[in-house]
C-alpha cells in the first residue's frame, strides 16, 4: 500500500498555470453563503409532495352566501383519465372527471382549509385556469379575491376570471364534451372566442387587477352561463351528441371600483372590442345594398383591425378621435353585386364601416350610462394630457368629466379579397 | 532464493531496495550459470535448456534456452540451432570460446535482434521476451537471439467503439502490432516510441508515443516522472497506469482518455496529446484529456461537419439528460408540479394513482435495476445473452408497469436515460456520471430543483479545478478561448482549422496552410481579379 502511495501522488508537482490561488476559507464561506441565494430562483412551493397526495384544481368559483365566502373547487379525479390519455392508468369512463367541493368560511382562505376536512387530497391551485364569481359576489366586491390570488404562492394571476349571473359554483359542476378538464375547456372557449370572434376579450385575472388599479378604476369581465336549465352533472348524463344545457359566454359584465354594476349586451361587448381594440378576428354581417334593404346579407370577416384613440379637449369636454381602420375577405354574399364594379366593393365597404360605426356607438352610448370607463379613456387622457389629468384626480371629478365625453368615430374598412368568386351565385342564376 | 518475496517486500521499510536486486554477473562456468538460471526460474516445464558440446575435447561448451510457446519453434530451429549445429569451424577443436562468441554473433545468426549481456536478470529479462540465449562456457558474456513468436490476437475491429465510417481496426493485445499500426499512419520522423518495462512481477512493456515538436514538452516530461515513478508489482491493463498517473485522486471524472482505436490516437497525437500503449490490452491511453475530449468521436472527423456538429451537440444535451432527467423528473414531480403542462401533470398523477412507492424510490429502484441487467449483460455467457434482452424488456417494461409497481412515465424516464448514457462516445465518462446520477436523484428528493443546481453547481467548481497533466479539465471553454472553440460544441470544416487545438503546447502550433477553402473556378477567376486591387487572405483564422 505504501508504495501506491508514493506513486500516486506526482499531482502535486504539477506545473500548474500561475494564477490560481488557493480560496481562503473566507472565500469558500462566502461562496457557500452565495448557494442559498440561488434558491430566490425558484418560486413556488417548498414542500416535498408526491403527485397522488395533490388534489389538483382545475377551477374555483365563488360566491357570497349569508355574509360569507362560499368557495367551490374542481378537483381533477386523475384515474378516470382526465387528460384524455389512455392505456395503463385505466380508470372507468364512469368516474368522473372531476370532483367539487362545496365550503364555506368567514374568509377565502378559512374556506380553502375546510376543503381539507371532507378531501383526502392537498388543494393544489397551481394548475387552475379559470376562476368563477356568483353576481352576488361581484357585486359585494371583489378585492379579497384578488388580494388573495396575488398572495398565496399556489395560486395563479393568469387564470381567467369569469362572472357568472346566479350560483358561480353551479357552473364548475357542468361537465363538457371533449374537453374532460372542465376548467381546461373554458380556458380553451374563451381563448378561442376572443381569438376568432372577438366579442368578449379574455380576462385573466392580473388583468383585472391591473383595469381595476388603473386610472379607469374599471374593467369587464365576461360572463359564463349555462344554456340550460339542468346541471349535467353526470357522466352518463353527457353521453349524448347534443346536450341540452352546455356552458356558454353570455354577456359583458362592468366592474367599477370592486363592484359589478351593470352588463353590456353581446353587441355592445363587440363595440366595446373595436373601442378598446381587442378585435383580432371577426365576422361582420351586414346588408350588402344599404339602400335597399336593411337586412344583412353579406359577411365579412374583418382579419386585420386597429383601433387608435386621440383625447382632444374641446372647450369644457374631452372629444375621443377614434380611428377604427381594418381590412378583411368578403367571405358570403346574398345579393346579385358586380363584384368587377369597384363602386359595388366600395358601396360595400362603406355598408360595412355603417354598421361598425352602429356597433361603437350603440356600445358607448351603454358605457356611458353605466359611467364606468371600461373603455381605457383615462389611460389615454392620462398619457396625452397629463396636467388636465392631474386636475381630474385633485378634483375627483373623473366621473362627470367621463360623462361628457363624446367619441367621434371614424372607420375606414377594406374589403382586400371577395374570395374564390367574383360573381355571386344570385347573379349567375338569374342571368 | 527468490529475491521479489512478498513476504520480504513487507516487512522492510524501503520497499525500493527490495524490488530492485543487486544485479549477478554471469560466472564464466556455464554449469554454474545454468544452476543460478534454474535456480531462479526453478523447473518450468516450458523452459528449454539444451547443452551444446563439441565431441571432442575441446573447452568449447554452448547451452541455448528457451521458453517453449514465447519462441517460433521455426526460427529457433532453423536460424539458431542449426547453424550453430552444423558450423565446420565450431565443431573444430581448435576454437576457443572467445572466437566462437565472435563468429556467432557476427557471422552466424541470422537474426535482426541479438543482444549481448553479462548479468543473469538481463538474459532472464530477455528470456521472458521470446529470445533465445546462447551462453558460453568461459565466458561472462552471453548473447540473445530474437526468437520471439507467440500466439496473438489477429486484428479485429474495435468492440467497444465502433463506427460507420472510418478505419475499422482495432489495437490488438499485442504492444508492437500497436506502434506498427500507429506508425503506418504516421510516417513522420517526429513519431518518437519511448519504452517502459513497469511491474516487477509482470514486467510490462509500456510505450510512450508522441510526435516531437507537437506534444508539449512539459507535459511529456510530467508524464515521464510520473511513468517512473510507478513501483508496483503488475500492469495487467492501461487502467493500472491510469489510476497510478492521473490527476486529482478524488473525481468521479477521467483525465485520460482510454482507446482501442489506432485513428483516434494519431488523431490525439496529431492534437498534442501524448499516447500510451500498454502491451496486454487493446486499450490504450491518451493524455493530457479535457471533459470536451471526451465528446469527440473519431468519426467526427470522418463525416461531414454539418452532421458531425448536429452529433456532438446531441451527444452534450445525452450527457446532461443522462445526468439529470431522473433527478429532474423527481424534482419536477415531488416539489415543482407547476412547472408541468396540466395535461401531463394529470396523466402523470393518473399514473401514479396505483404506484405504492414514492417517486424517489421508484427511480431508485428502477435504476438500479437498470444497472443490474447492465452488468448482467457484460458478465452473461454469449449464449444465453437473448436471455437477458427478454427478461430485461419485461423487468424494465410494460409488464413492470402492468403489475403496478412503477408507473409508466418512469419507465420511459429510466429507459431514456439509459439510451443517452449509451451515446456518450466515451464509457469512461458516461461511466462517471452514472454514480453522479444516483447523488442527484437523492438530492432532488430532498432539496428539489434548488437542490440540483446547487449540485450541478459545486459539480463545476470541482470540474473548473481539474487537471489533466497541467491543462485545465474545461479548457477552452474555462478558461475561455473563443478561438479554440471550434472543434468543441461543434466542429467546424477542416480548412477553417488551420491551429492544433490548445491542449497542445508545443512549438508547432499550424497544422494546415492558409486558404485551404476548396475554391471553384469562378471562385478563382474572381480572387484573380480582385488581387489586381487588393491582396488580402480570404476569411482565415489567422490565430
Amino acid at each position: 500500500m505504501k508504495q501506491r502511495k508514493q506513486a500516486i501522488q506526482p499531482e502535486s508537482n504539477l506545473p500548474l498555470p500561475a494564477g490560481r490561488p488557493p480560496l481562503t476559507a473566507r472565500k469558500t464561506s462566502c461562496l457557500l453563503l452565495c448557494l442559498p441565494l440561488l434558491s430566490t430562483l425558484i418560486t413556488g412551493c417548498w414542500d416535498n409532495r408526491e403527485l397522488n397526495e395533490l388534489g389538483i384544481t382545475s377551477g374555483s368559483a365563488y360566491d357570497w352566501e349569508d355574509n360569507q365566502w362560499k368557495a367551490t373547487y374542481q378537483v381533477i379525479n386523475p384515474s378516470s383519465g382526465a387528460s384524455g390519455m389512455g392505456g395503463s392508468a385505466g380508470g372507468s369512463t364512469t368516474s368522473p372527471p372531476f370532483i367539487t367541493f362545496t365550503v364555506k368560511g368567514k374568509t377565502i382562505m378559512e374556506a380553502i382549509d375546510k376543503t381539507n376536512l371532507t378531501s383526502t387530497r392537498e388543494m393544489f391551485f397551481s394548475h387552475s385556469r379559470i376562476t368563477v364569481l356568483g353576481e352576488a359576489m361581484a357585486r359585494h366586491g371583489i378585492n379579497q379575491i384578488i388580494d388573495m390570488f396575488l398572495r398565496k404562492q399556489d395560486a395563479r394571476e393568469t387564470v381567467f376570471v369569469f362572472l357568472a349571473k346566479g350560483e358561480a359554483g353551479a357552473i364548475l359542476d357542468q361537465l363538457m364534451q371533449m374537453t374532460k378538464n372542465q376548467g381546461a375547456g373554458i380556458q380553451l372557449m374563451i381563448e378561442q372566442e376572443s381569438r376568432l370572434v372577438s366579442y368578449y376579450p379574455g380576462v385573466r385575472l392580473y388583468e383585472l387587477a391591473m383595469a381595476l388599479s388603473s386610472e379607469s378604476g374599471s374593467a369587464v369581465l365576461p360572463e359564463i352561463r349555462l344554456t340550460g336549465h339542468k346541471i349535467m352533472d353526470e357522466t352518463t348524463e353527457v353521453a349524448v351528441t347534443d346536450l341540452p344545457s352546455r356552458l356558454a359566454l353570455g354577456k359583458l359584465g362592468v366592474l367599477k371600483g370592486e363592484k359589478l354594476i351593470g352588463w353590456l349586451t353581446q353587441k355592445q361587448a363587440f363595440g366595446l372590442s373595436f373601442i378598446t381594440d381587442k378585435i383580432n378576428k371577426a365576422t361582420i354581417a351586414f346588408p350588402s345594398h344599404p339602400k335597399t334593404g336593411e337586412t344583412p346579407d353579406a359577411s365579412f370577416i374583418l382579419q386585420n383591425s386597429s383601433t387608435s384613440v386621440r383625447p382632444i379637449w374641446d372647450k369644457d369636454h374631452y372629444v375621443m378621435d377614434i380611428h377604427i381602420k381594418g381590412s378583411g375577405v368578403l367571405t358570403e354574399l346574398g345579393s346579385d353585386m358586380d363584384l368587377n364594379d369597384r363602386a359595388s366593393i366600395s358601396g360595400m365597404e362603406a355598408s360595412i364601416e355603417q354598421h361598425v360605426l352602429e356597433l361603437v356607438n350603440n356600445s358607448w352610448t351603454e358605457v356611458r350610462k353605466l359611467g364606468a370607463d371600461v373603455t381605457g379613456f383615462a389611460v389615454r387622457i392620462h398619457r396625452s394630457d397629463r396636467k388636465r389629468w392631474k386636475q381630474i384626480e385633485q378634483t375627483k371629478s373623473w366621473d362627470n368629466v367621463f360623462r361628457d365625453i363624446e367619441i367621434r368615430p371614424h372607420v375606414s374598412i377594406k374589403i382586400e379579397r371577395t374570395g374564390l368568386s367574383n360573381k355571386s351565385f344570385k347573379s349567375v342564376q338569374q342571368k | 532464493m527468490p529475491v521479489h518475496s512478498k513476504q520480504g517486500r513487507k516487512h522492510t521499510k524501503d520497499p525500493v531496495e527490495t524490488v530492485i536486486p543487486a544485479p549477478c554477473p554471469l560466472s564464466p562456468s556455464l554449469d554454474e550459470t545454468l544452476q543460478e538460471i534454474s535456480l531462479r526460474i526453478g523447473t518450468s516445464s516450458d523452459v528449454i535448456i539444451r547443452r551444446f558440446t563439441n565431441e571432442s575435447l575441446s573447452s568449447l561448451s554452448l547451452a541455448f534456452i528457451y521458453i517453449d510457446g514465447l519462441v517460433n519453434a521455426d526460427t529457433v530451429n532453423q536460424t539458431v540451432i542449426q547453424p550453430l549445429m552444423e558450423h565446420v569451424t565450431l565443431k573444430s577443436d581448435a576454437i576457443t570460446a572467445d572466437k566462437a562468441y565472435a563468429l556467432i554473433k557476427d557471422q552466424m545468426l541470422p537474426i535482426g535482434g541479438v543482444q549481448e549481456g553479462k548479468t543473469v536478470e538481463h538474459m532472464l529479462s530477455l528470456l521472458f521476451e521470446g529470445y533465445t540465449l546462447i551462453l558460453f562456457n568461459g565466458l561472462t558474456m552471453a548473447l540473445a537471439a530474437d526468437t520471439s513468436g507467440y500466439e496473438k490476437r489477429s486484428v479485429n475491429e474495435p468492440t467497444s467503439q465502433g463506427v460507420i465510417r472510418g478505419p475499422k481496426e482495432g489495437f490488438t493485445e499485442s504492444l508492437r502490432v500497436g506502434t506498427s499500426m500507429l506508425r503506418r499512419r504516421l510516417k513522420t520522423s517526429d513519431l518518437r516510441i519511448e519504452e517502459y518495462k513497469i511491474g516487477q512481477r509482470t514486467g510490462t512493456g509500456v510505450a510512450l508515443v508522441y510526435l516531437q515538436g507537437i506534444a508539449s514538452e512539459a507535459v511529456l516530461a510530467e508524464i515521464r516522472r510520473r511513468l517512473d515513478g510507478i513501483i508496483t508489482d503488475s500492469i495487467l491493463e492501461s487502467n493500472y497506469i491510469e489510476e497510478f498517473i492521473q490527476d486529482g485522486g478524488l473525481t468521479p471524472f477521467p483525465t485520460i482518455q482510454n482507446t482501442e482505436r489506432p485513428d483516434a490516437v494519431a488523431g490525439g497525437l496529431l492534437e498534442g496529446q501524448v499516447g500510451i500503449i500498454i502491451d496486454g490490452t487493446p486499450f490504450a491511453l491518451l493524455a493530457p484529456s479535457t471533459f470536451f475530449n471526451f465528446f469527440q468521436s473519431s468519426e467526427d472527423y470522418y463525416q461531414r461537419y454539418d452532421i458531425s456538429s448536429f452529433l456532438r451537440l446531441i451527444r452534450y444535451g445525452a450527457f446532461f439528460v443522462s445526468m439529470l432527467l431522473p433527478a429532474l423528473y423527481i424534482a419536477v414531480t415531488t416539489f415543482h408540479q407547476e412547472m408541468l403542462p396540466t395535461t401531463l401533470l394529470i396523466s402523470l398523477a393518473a399514473q401514479r394513482e396505483g404506484v405504492p412507492l414514492p417517486a424517489l424510490a421508484e427511480a431508485l429502484l428502477m435504476e438500479l435495476t437498470f444497472d443490474v441487467l447492465r452488468e448482467a449483460g457484460v458478465r452473461m455467457p454469449r449464449t444465453i445473452g437473448p436471455a437477458i434482452s427478454i427478461v430485461g424488456a419485461l423487468v424494465l417494461g410494460q409488464a413492470a408497469v402492468s403489475a403496478g409497481l412503477v408507473s409508466a412515465a418512469m419507465v420511459i424516464v429510466v429507459s431514456f436515460t439509459a439510451i443517452s448514457n449509451f451515446v456518450i462516445p466515451s464509457l469512461a465518462i458516461a461511466n462517471s456520471i452514472r454514480l453522479i446520477r444516483f447523488l442527484l436523484m437523492l438530492i432532488a428528493a430532498t432539496l428539489g430543483l434548488f437542490g440540483i443546481m446547487s449540485f450541478l453547481m459545486v459539480l463545476l467548481i470541482h470540474l473548473a479545478g481539474l487537471y489533466s497533466f497541467g491543462v485545465p479539465y474545461l479548457s477552452p471553454v474555462a478558461p475561455m478561448i473563443p478561438r479554440y472553440l471550434k472543434d468543441i460544441f461543434i466542429r467546424v470544416p477542416l480548412w477553417n482549422m488551420p491551429m492544433r487545438p490548445k491542449t497542445s503546447l508545443g512549438k508547432e502550433t499550424r497544422r494546415q496552410g492558409p486558404d485551404q477553402k476548396p475554391q471553384s473556378i469562378e471562385d478563382q477567376k474572381k480572387k484573380a481579379q480582385l488581387s489586381g486591387q487588393q491582396k488580402k487572405p480570404q476569411g482565415e483564422d489567422q490565430a
